[in-house]
Formats: C-alpha cells, sequence, structure tokens
C-alpha cells in the first residue's frame, strides 16, 4: 500500500510540477472560452457592404410597402449605439423594382440569375400575382420567392417575409371591409413565460417559479460535460504515454524489482486520478466564482459537484487502466494510437447525442444511456446540469455501475500490464491479449 | 548458505533456447562474475534470478534467499538493468529518494548524502538526470539499486561504457557492498575486471554453463602452457617454432600457447636464436584468453565440420 502512494505521489508530482500542465491548466478555458471570446470579438466584424435585391412584383401592389419598410430598415434597424456613437453593423437593403421585359418566365429567371452571378445584384424576389388574392386552396403553396447564389446567408430571407406579408394581409382585410387596426388588436398574440416548477421551502413558504433561462439550460449541462471531458482526457490519456516510455527505456524493470506490478498499476492510476482532479477542481472553483461574480450564482449546479468529482475519479480509473493496458502491450507510439482510436471513440461518444439529452433528460433514451457506463460520467452529469435534475437513484446506480465495470477494467488492465510491461518487440495478438487476461 | 540456487533450469523464446538446462550456486557473501559473449544467455539468467522471466514450465527451479517465489518485488535484492532507465525529468535528489522509498526504506536522507559524496556527484544532486553524462547517470542508476542495502546485488554490466576513474569508483563501491555482507553478482565483458574482482566466475556461451568455478580452478584446468615473450628487435613470424599451437601478437608482446607436454626450455632456446629477448614468462592462460579459447573463432571453426555435417545431412 505504501508503494503505492509511493508511485502515486511521483506520477502526480511528475505531471503537475511540469511547464505542460501549467499551460494546459491555462490555455484550456482559454481555447474553450476563445470560443465565445472571437466570437464577440468578430461580432462587430460583419460585412456591412450594401446588398441589392430586385424585386419582381407581380402583383403591382407590394413593391412601395416593401421598399418604405427597406427605407426604414435602412435608417434605423442597422445600427447600434456605443458610447454615444452610431455604428453600422448590417448591411443596407436595398430594393429595386424589375419589370419584366418579356413574359417568358424562364428568360426572366435567367436574366436576374446572370446578374446575381455578376454580382450585379445580391439576390431577387419574385411575388406571384395572385399572391394577394390566394386563389390557391394549398397553404403550403409559396406564392413569393427569393433567389440568391449565397444559400447560407439566411438574414435578407428572414427579414423580407414580414413586410410583404404585412403589406398583403393589410390589402386582405380592405377587401373584406375590415379595419386593419382592430384585426391587429384581435389578433395580437402572447408570449409564453417559461418557468420553472414551484415548491415549498423550509418555512413552509411556497417558493416562486423561477424563470427558466433556456440559454444557461443549455450551456451549463453542456461545460459541464465538456469539462468532464476535458479532465478525463487530461488524467487517462498521458498514461499511454508514461508506460510505454517506462516500458522502453526499461525504467519498469527496475521499478518491478521492488513494487509488484498490481500496486504500479494502481500508483500510476490513483497519481493521474489525482492530478485530474486537481484540475476538475480548479475548475469548477474558478467557474463557481466567475459565474457568482458576474450575477448568476444560482445558475452554478452546485448539486451536482460531488456526483462529478465521483464519476470524475471513476472514469479516470476506467479509461487510465485500459490506457495503461495498451502502453504496456505495445512498443511504439503509432502502435499505441492504433489501438486507442476506437477507445477515445467511445469517450467522445457522448458527444453525438448531447443535444438530445438536454432537451429531453428525463427520457427513457437519456436514463438508459447515461446508465452505459463508458458514457456514464458524461450523460449523467448533463443530466443532473438541467433542472431540476434527475432522482438520486439513478446517479447512485450509475455509480455501481461504473464501480463494477472499474473493476473489470482494472483486472484486465493488471494482466495484461503484468505480462505487457516486461515483453518488448512486437505487440501481441488480440489472442495472444485474451488468453495473457485468461490465465494471469 | 548459497543465496542463489539455480536447478537445471531452461528458457526458450519462441524457438530460441536462451538458457539450456543451467545449474549454478551462489554462495553467500561472494562476488560472482558472469562472463560470455553477446547474446549467450547472461541477461536472461539475471533477469531469472530477478523473477522478471519465469524458467520454462517443467524444467527445474531458481531458489533465490532460499524460496522460490512469484514476483520480482523484493526489497532484499537489489537490481541494475543492462539498459539503463531513469525518469530523465526528475532531480538526481528525487529520484533516488524515490527509489529508496518504494524499496520500503524509511530514513534515507544521510544515506542519498554519503552515496552522492562516494560516488562523487554531491554537486549534481539538484540536476535533472537528462542533464547528466553517461557515466554519472549510470552511477546514480548504481546508487539507486543499493541504496536499500539489499542481501543480494544483481548487477547487469555495472561496469560498460565508463572511464577508469569512474570505473574505480564503482569498483571499491561494488567492494564496499560486499564487505558490509552482500553478495553480488554481475555480468562483464571486461575479463580484467572479472579476473581481478571476483571470487567465482560463471561462463555461458549459447545457453549452456561451460565455466563455474574459482578462477584458480579454471586456469588449473588450462595449465601452465602459456608464454609471453618479448623480441622487441625481430620482426619475423613466431608461428613456425616448434611445439608452438598458437601464436597472438598482443603488440609490444608475443602470447604463445605451447602444445601439451611441450618443455617451455626448449622454447627459451629456440627464441634466442631470434633475436634479444627483454621478456619471458611463463604463465597460465588469462581469463581473456580462455574465454576466446571457447567462444573464438578457433573454436567456431573446430564446430564447422559438424555444422557442414548437418548441411548434408539435410
Amino acid at each position: 500500500m505504501r508503494k503505492t502512494f509511493v508511485v502515486a505521489m511521483r506520477e502526480y508530482q511528475a505531471a503537475v510540477r511540469t511547464k505542460t500542465f501549467i499551460i494546459t491548466l491555462v490555455l484550456m478555458p482559454v481555447m474553450m472560452g476563445g470560443g465565445v471570446g472571437m466570437q464577440i470579438l468578430l461580432h462587430d466584424k460583419v460585412d456591412t457592404k450594401d446588398k441589392h435585391i430586385a424585386v419582381v412584383d407581380l402583383t403591382g401592389q407590394l413593391y412601395e410597402s416593401l421598399s418604405s419598410a427597406a427605407t426604414e430598415r435602412n435608417e434605423k434597424g442597422i445600427f447600434v449605439e456605443e458610447e454615444g456613437v452610431k455604428k453600422q453593423v448590417q448591411p443596407r437593403y436595398l430594393v429595386e423594382q424589375t419589370t419584366p421585359t418579356s413574359d417568358d418566365r424562364d428568360e426572366l429567371l435567367l436574366d436576374l440569375s446572370e446578374q446575381v452571378r455578376n454580382e450585379e445584384i445580391f439576390g431577387f424576389v419574385i411575388i406571384e400575382p395572385d399572391a394577394i388574392v390566394n386563389s390557391d386552396p394549398n397553404p403550403m403553396r409559396q406564392a413569393m420567392s427569393y433567389y440568391s447564389n449565397s444559400p447560407t446567408y439566411d438574414e435578407v430571407l428572414r427579414w423580407i417575409d414580414d413586410p410583404i406579408n404585412e403589406a398583403i394581409q393589410i390589402r386582405r382585410m380592405k377587401t373584406a371591409n375590415l379595419d386593419a387596426e382592430v384585426v391587429t388588436k384581435a389578433t395580437q398574440k402572447h408570449r409564453m413565460a417559461n418557468l420553472g416548477l414551484v415548491e415549498k421551502d423550509e418555512a413552509g413558504i411556497i417558493t416562486k417559479a423561477q424563470q427558466t433561462n433556456e440559454l444557461a439550460n443549455i450551456i451549463v449541462p453542456l461545460g459541464m460535460m465538456m469539462l468532464m471531458f476535458m479532465t478525463i482526457m487530461i488524467g487517462a490519456q498521458p498514461l499511454v504515454h508514461s508506460v510505454l516510455e517506462e516500458k522502453m527505456q526499461r525504467i519498469s524493470e527496475v521499478l518491478l524489482g521492488s513494487v509488484p506490478p498490481f500496486q504500479l498499476m494502481m500508483g500510476k492510476l490513483l497519481g493521474m486520478v489525482g492530478v485530474s482532479m486537481t484540475i476538475g477542481t480548479i475548475y469548477l472553483a474558478g467557474s463557481a466564482v466567475a459565474i457568482y461574480y458576474a450575477g448568476y450564482g444560482e445558475m452554478f449546479p452546485s448539486h451536482i459537484v460531488v456526483w462529478f468529482l465521483v464519476f470524475q475519479a471513476l472514469a479516470v480509473l476506467m479509461f487510465g487502466s485500459l490506457f495503461i493496458a495498451v502502453g504496456s502491450a505495445v512498443s511504439d507510439l503509432k502502435e499505441a494510437q492504433n489501438v486507442m482510436t476506437p477507445m477515445t471513440l467511445v469517450m467522445v461518444a457522448p458527444m453525438f447525442v448531447w443535444i438530445n439529452i438536454v432537451k429531453e433528460p428525463t427520457s427513457t433514451f437519456a436514463v438508459v444511456l447515461s446508465l452505459i457506463p463508458p458514457v456514464t460520467p458524461m450523460l449523467m452529469t448533463i443530466r443532473q446540469a438541467v433542472p431540476p435534475g434527475v432522482p438520486n437513484w439513478q446517479p447512485l446506480l450509475g455509480v455501481v455501475l461504473m464501480l463494477i465495470t472499474t473493476f473489470i477494467c482494472v483486472f484486465i488492465a493488471g494482466r495484461i500490464f503484468r505480462i505487457g510491461i516486461l515483453m518488448q518487440g512486437k505487440a501481441p495478438s488480440f489472442r495472444e491479449a485474451m488468453s495473457w487476461i485468461a490465465h494471469g | 548458505m548459497n543465496i542463489v540456487e539455480i536447478d537445471h533450469v531452461t528458457k526458450t523464446f519462441g524457438t530460441h533456447r536462451a538458457v539450456d538446462d543451467l545449474s549454478l550456486s551462489v554462495p553467500e557473501g561472494s562476488i560472482y562474475g558472469f562472463i560470455g559473449p553477446n547474446g549467450s544467455g547472461k541477461s536472461t539468467t539475471l533477469r531469472m534470478i530477478m523473477r522478471i522471466y519465469y524458467p520454462d514450465v517443467g524444467s527445474g527451479n531458481i531458489l533465490v534467499l532460499g524460496k522460490n517465489v512469484r514476483g520480482a518485488a523484493n526489497d532484499l535484492i537489489g537490481y541494475l538493468p543492462e539498459e539503463r532507465g531513469l525518469y530523465k525529468k526528475m532531480k538526481v535528489r528525487d529520484a533516488l529518494r524515490f527509489y529508496a522509498e518504494i524499496q520500503g526504506m524509511r530514513d534515507y536522507k544521510s544515506s542519498i548524502i554519503d552515496w552522492l559524496e562516494r560516488m562523487e556527484l554531491s554537486a549534481w544532486a539538484d540536476k535533472k538526470i537528462e542533464t547528466l553524462s553517461k557515466g554519472m547517470a549510470q552511477k546514480i542508476q548504481f546508487i539507486s539499486a543499493v541504496i536499500a542495502k539489499p542481501k543480494l546485488v544483481i548487477l547487469d554490466e555495472p561496469f560498460s561504457g565508463l572511464d577508469p576513474v569512474n570505473m574505480d569508483v564503482l569498483r571499491a563501491a561494488v567492494l564496499n557492498l560486499r564487505r558490509e555482507g552482500s553478495t553480488i553478482i554481475f555480468s562483464t565483458h571486461d575479463m580484467s575486471v572479472a579476473e581481478k574482482m571476483c571470487d567465482y566466475i560463471f561462463m555461458i556461451f549459447k545457453g549452456k554453463k561451460v565455466l563455474d568455478g574459482t578462477l584458480d580452478v579454471i586456469k588449473d584446468e588450462y595449465g601452465q602452457d602459456t608464454i609471453l615473450a618479448a623480441l622487441p628487435d625481430y620482426k619475423g613470424s613466431l608461428s613456425d617454432l616448434g611445439g608452438v599451437e598458437k601464436v597472438t601478437d598482443l603488440g609490444h608482446m608475443q602470447e604463445l600457447r605451447i602444445t601439451p607436454n611441450t618443455n617451455s626450455q626448449a622454447i627459451l632456446t629456440q627464441l634466442m636464436k631470434r633475436g634479444r629477448i627483454t621478456h619471458f614468462e611463463l604463465s597460465r592462460p588469462s581469463l581473456h584468453d580462455i574465454f576466446v579459447r571457447i567462444a573464438g573463432p578457433e573454436a567456431q571453426l573446430s564446430q564447422q565440420p559438424s555444422a557442414l555435417e548437418e548441411v548434408h545431412h539435410a
């Protein structure tokens, strides 16, 4: 036991005392926050070049409204005030009426398309002649079309819809002899408030329901999952390298002269669990402080911190032991990478489903998936971080299942490590590795 | 009492038989030298004593300190492997502290200072191992193997690559360990080191034991069949002398191996006719010579007919 501890301490210090560790510690949040920071930084760096949009108004009645709506937007809607300075952050939309020169629709479309390709205009809109009357009973019918060569730039499309529809509605109401003002009032919609549930506190007072912040309810779970992923990677992955290095430099031969292989492996594992926990704690504490100072203290999921650390430790043990097994069985980094690829895929698997889990954390799909040991740490954390969290039996069952899996992984790794660490040369075949596990 | 008892042990790797039916006893308190050409099975034997490797199932077993246990970990044995392995990024003092601790030592501070001083490395205590020269690192690794005062010290090529000064330092340390009661087994390619330091010499060749015993016993087997002669003015060959089996030109001296029952005085008479003699010494063969006789090209040559026969049979 003491020797395990000595090995763990060395492993911990060797990892923590390096410059790389400090750099990782600082850089990781910078890199992760960097994405957000960059967006904020580059927020104003949008293209504000005028966008010319040709409008073919075959109703002959809607262009005026659209044009004045565009003028209003260009004068008021595209600026932000920063310290008293008006700053344009969006391009002007300059609509221009185009009268078709021929009746041939295809000719017209081709002609306008060519203008877009020649960058004379940005895009064009065709409003069908019956757009106001709407003679076609099919509700899916599209009586207006927007053509452009920038399918991903949807700002124009999103803007231009409303003014035209408004103009159409006004005209329809007029035809039906309805007072537009009355109709607008009558059809005004309300916004639905998105709230959590109320509960009774210890004093028997019913608490006020919290306004749900949709963004926070996604960002916090996502952040917790990313933090879990990072800390697992930082803890488990270096073990491949370190074991491989000890093996190739025959350090392990000396160590095994004093420490039984299982104790040596556990020492290395526990050392890295320590490293991972150190980083996890620093980041959790750091983000708690940051969130608190930003005034969103209640958003920090403090109730899951202990679970988080438990899952994190188990995950590092589980993945770390497998990485140790890989490092001890192979004889160079390239071989190691081949074996590690499927393992890394399992580690990142939760990234593919996280959005479904966040949206419906209590669905059967989410519950079952979060109880599958390799993905439990990340998915359970996500589910716990979405209010109101999950019943305690679920993370508890998750921990139990993780414990069992971790135990099996460590056992298998121990067998492979004991033999592999002293083998030089070719890596064992899958069958050989299996026989090591079976017979020790 | 014997510290190590190897009893009819065989070790094969795949189809290669690295050690073949080997038996050996290492008495307590002795210095036992393992010699043999590269790849003859020295390191494999040492690793089996360390229990890093196990003998083939069904072959004999190895008793170390009277026991036959599984697992290499044993605080009573210190081990210096052939390929040196140290954590490069660790400081010298931290590395030694680590090795002392994993060997179960609690009070190691003064031992570390003491050993660093003895190995003339005190100035390097707080330097990283990657900054040390090869010889220095080797001495550090030696300290890490013996700091816990093990009863049995196994050193695989401890002297290879050392300059004469460091070699003397290390030799003194090994002799001192023996004085303090440790048993030492080491392998070496340096015959003069083996000859000077070892109580017993064990030679392994192609996995088989070919020599085992004290230097005297080994040399007596070969008798006084060697003459060292110096004829500074004579430039010709001496291989045509009657009764001389082999001449080895050592530079300033010629080593003559005489055929059995040849009178050394007759050789001297012949030599006097060739020129002025400044040195004439009748001796037993050196360990070096014995080594070469067993494993050198001459020995290979005498084995060749059988090899040819095998080809014919095939």
